[in-house]
């Protein structure tokens, strides 16, 4: 009896900690938004909107966005084409490759992105008889007309997919691990199902959250990545805001607020119309994200 | 000629043979069953006929053609898994259907056949129904009504009630039963349960070590068992270890007792033994007695160690007090009877010589034998 009385009147108490812990949280998220908010607003005189007006007719605005969407969606369908199949291969014919894949998964972590860029400058470069062979013929294929894609756009894609590798892989990992994988593989194969059709009507559907949380975190890396593109040469939308905060910093922050509003609307458009798994029961993101 | 047979199969990991040398001939419509303890390659056999794994040497026969190449979605074969592996994204009717429509079957003859094997397996009203919302028992009868689907040559159940509770497992044995017996369907079943591999099956292969010890109709694996293994790991049985003195009299000697069993014209004596007598073999005969142990009466005395209702009849623990050490024989008596018997009760307990079987005990079959009490703890 005194358990029950003690754990009724805790319950209040723990939903107004809940409340004030999500309060502090959002304020901490919302707070340096709202203050770049106002600073865009504001231009010494008074509230206006001339720095947002200014961006907007901006032809580069629109030319480096662009360029910056296209890029991100191509990384993130490459991502999901090759990354999701790749670790679904992994886990059913190789699993004991897995740590080695996890290892590979977190080395962009471990590698800063100029080093990756000066990489990418070194193997697509010079020629190396080494790399060559190593690459089997890959790097000269690409580094040489009429395929070169040095200092190009599809670069930035190659390298984007490897650098959001780590919030890829792990996300749909840990689908297919919380997932019966093999056993629904072996049913399916049972049934006369062969390999792709197993992948794309069985498993897929039930790893769908994985595969949408490494899309999201897919796109929003390669939208704002910076660094790789700057050494690059390539003129992308985090550059273009660079260059406009080092002149103007109220347009800057208004591009700041633009590139927000941008990146959420791209977000919710991901999540709204990739389709979802009809029954509601199970855990999607929790799964997903795989703790 | 056989159905299915596994000719001279062999399967390696690594340095270990989970397989090792099987040979097995299935008859049409014959309901086989491989029973043995964890790790005896009695999933690994079904998992060769089902295609998921490569046998390392031997060939496997379907209706006298060589599948030991084809892949798993090219055989003709529908498995029932342990975990059910229903798809969770699909309703009932669609992972019935699952097989049918990569099969190129129209629409009407899908809806058709779903609803036959709905109804087959008790489950009309659960077509719309995800697999989540059903309970185990039913998990397990939409899995096997799956496999059915594709109309299997042979169907494949690896240990398919092992995750049931009892109530449903007995009832699902019996409805397994019905539906292979109704359909004549050749069919291969895999469990470390002997009570269903006995109830179920027209044959059973008692396997241990990759090896099949004995292969043949349930009621002979429990009463003629032909190795110590199968006579331990198949019923319930005690086991005396001792040594053939005399094969043409049918006399052994277990510790200082003689023991009178049948003559052993196939031993020679000498020979090392163990000597199994079932449980229900086993009669109280009165009050203790003062025996003579040199007699071969087979007669022993000991204590009532514990009483366990069993429902048609109650099992007797009697503890044989030795100076080498206790000994525990389990009796299955009447319950009226032993309502007359009370906890550290002294009795005497005996066995007809018929009711003795001599099998020869090497170092192989004494290693195997610490298999089934392995598996029993």
């Amino acid at each position: 009896m005194h358990k029950t009385l003690n754990s009724r009147s805790s319950q209040p108490f723990r939903v107004e900690v809940d409340k004030v812990m999500l309060t502090l949280a959002a304020l901490y998220l919302l707070i340096p938004l709202g203050a770049t908010l106002v600073f865009s607003l504001s231009n010494g005189s008074g509230f206006n909107t001339i720095s947002y007006t200014q961006v907007l007719s901006d032809a580069d605005f629109t030319k480096t966005l662009l360029l910056s969407l296209l890029l991100a969606c191509l990384s993130t369908l490459l991502t999901v084409v090759l990354i999701t199949p790749t670790i679904y291969w992994l886990q059913l014919r190789l699993p004991q490759a897995r740590p080695l894949l996890e290892f590979l998964s977190l080395l962009p972590f471990a590698v800063p992105p100029i080093v990756l860029s000066l990489g990418y400058v070194e193997v697509f470069g010079d020629a190396h008889p080494f790399i060559d062979a190593l690459s089997f013929g890959l790097v000269p294929l690409l580094s040489n007309p009429p395929f070169n894609i040095v200092n190009t756009p599809q670069l930035l894609v190659l390298a984007y997919v490897i650098v959001a590798l780590p919030f890829s892989y792990r996300p749909i990992d840990n689908s297919l691990r919380a997932l019966n994988t093999r056993v629904l593989a072996e049913a399916a194969s049972s049934l006369g199902s062969g390999w792709w059709r197993t992948f794309l009507s069985v498993i897929l559907p039930n790893i769908w959250p994985g595969v949408i949380i490494a899309a999201l975190l897919t796109f929003t890396t390669a939208v704002g990545e910076f660094t790789i593109a700057v050494l690059s040469g390539v003129y992308t939308f985090p550059i273009y805001l660079d260059v406009t905060g080092q002149n103007d910093a109220h347009k800057a922050a208004a591009l700041t607020i633009l590139s927000f509003i941008i990146t959420l609307v791209c977000v919710l458009a991901i999540i709204l119309l990739v389709p979802r798994r009809r029954d509601k029961t199970d855990t999607t993101i929790e799964v997903a994200t795989g703790r | 000629m056989a159905f299915l047979t596994l000719d001279n199969i062999t399967k390696q990991f690594g340095r270990v043979a989970a397989v090792d040398d099987v040979s097995l001939a299935i008859n049409k419509g014959e309901f086989l069953t491989l029973l043995g303890p964890s790790g005896c390659g009695k999933t690994t056999i079904l998992r060769m006929i089902a295609g998921f794994e490569m046998p390392t040497h031997g060939n496997i026969l379907l209706d006298g053609e060589d599948i030991t190449d084809r892949p798993a979605n090219k055989r003709p074969m529908g498995m029932v898994f342990q975990s059910y592996a229903l798809f969770p994204h699909m309703t009932v009717e669609q992972n019935i259907a699952f097989g049918m429509n990569i099969q190129r079957k129209s629409k009407e003859v899908i809806q058709q056949r779903c609803a036959e094997l709905l109804e087959l397996v008790g489950l009309s009203d659960k077509g719309r129904s995800y697999p989540h919302q059903l309970s185990g028992g039913q998990q397990q009868r939409i899995a096997l009504a799956r496999a059915l689907a594709v109309e299997p040559k042979v169907l494949l159940l690896d240990e398919p009630l092992s995750a049931l509770d009892v109530k449903v497992r007995i009832t699902l044995r019996n409805e397994i039963r019905r539906i292979q017996q109704q359909l004549k369907m050749t069919a291969i079943y895999v469990t470390h349960d002997q009570e269903e591999a006995l109830s179920l099956s027209d044959r059973i292969a008692v396997m241990a070590k990759g090896k099949v010890e004995q292969l043949d109709h349930p009621e002979k694996i429990y009463s003629q068992p032909l190795t110590a293994f199968a006579a331990t790991f198949v019923g319930n049985s005690n086991q005396f270890r001792g040594v053939l003195e005399s094969a043409a009299e049918g006399l052994c000697r277990v510790d200082t007792q003689a023991f009178q069993v049948l003559p052993q014209p196939q031993l020679q004596n000498g020979t090392s033994v163990l000597i199994v007598v079932r449980p229900e073999d086993v009669v109280v005969k009165s009050d203790a007695l003062s025996t003579d142990t040199s007699d071969a009466d087979n007669t022993l005395t000991g204590t009532v160690d514990l009483r366990t209702f069993l429902g048609p009849f109650t099992r007797l623990q009697v503890r044989m007090r030795k100076d080498s050490g206790d000994t525990l024989v389990t009796a299955d008596i009447p319950n009226q009877q032993a309502r007359s018997y009370e906890l550290g009760q002294a009795i005497t307990l005996s066995f007809a010589p018929e009711a003795c079987k001599v099998l020869p005990l090497d170092a192989i079959d004494a290693e195997l034998m610490h298999l089934t009490v392995a598996e029993a703890v």
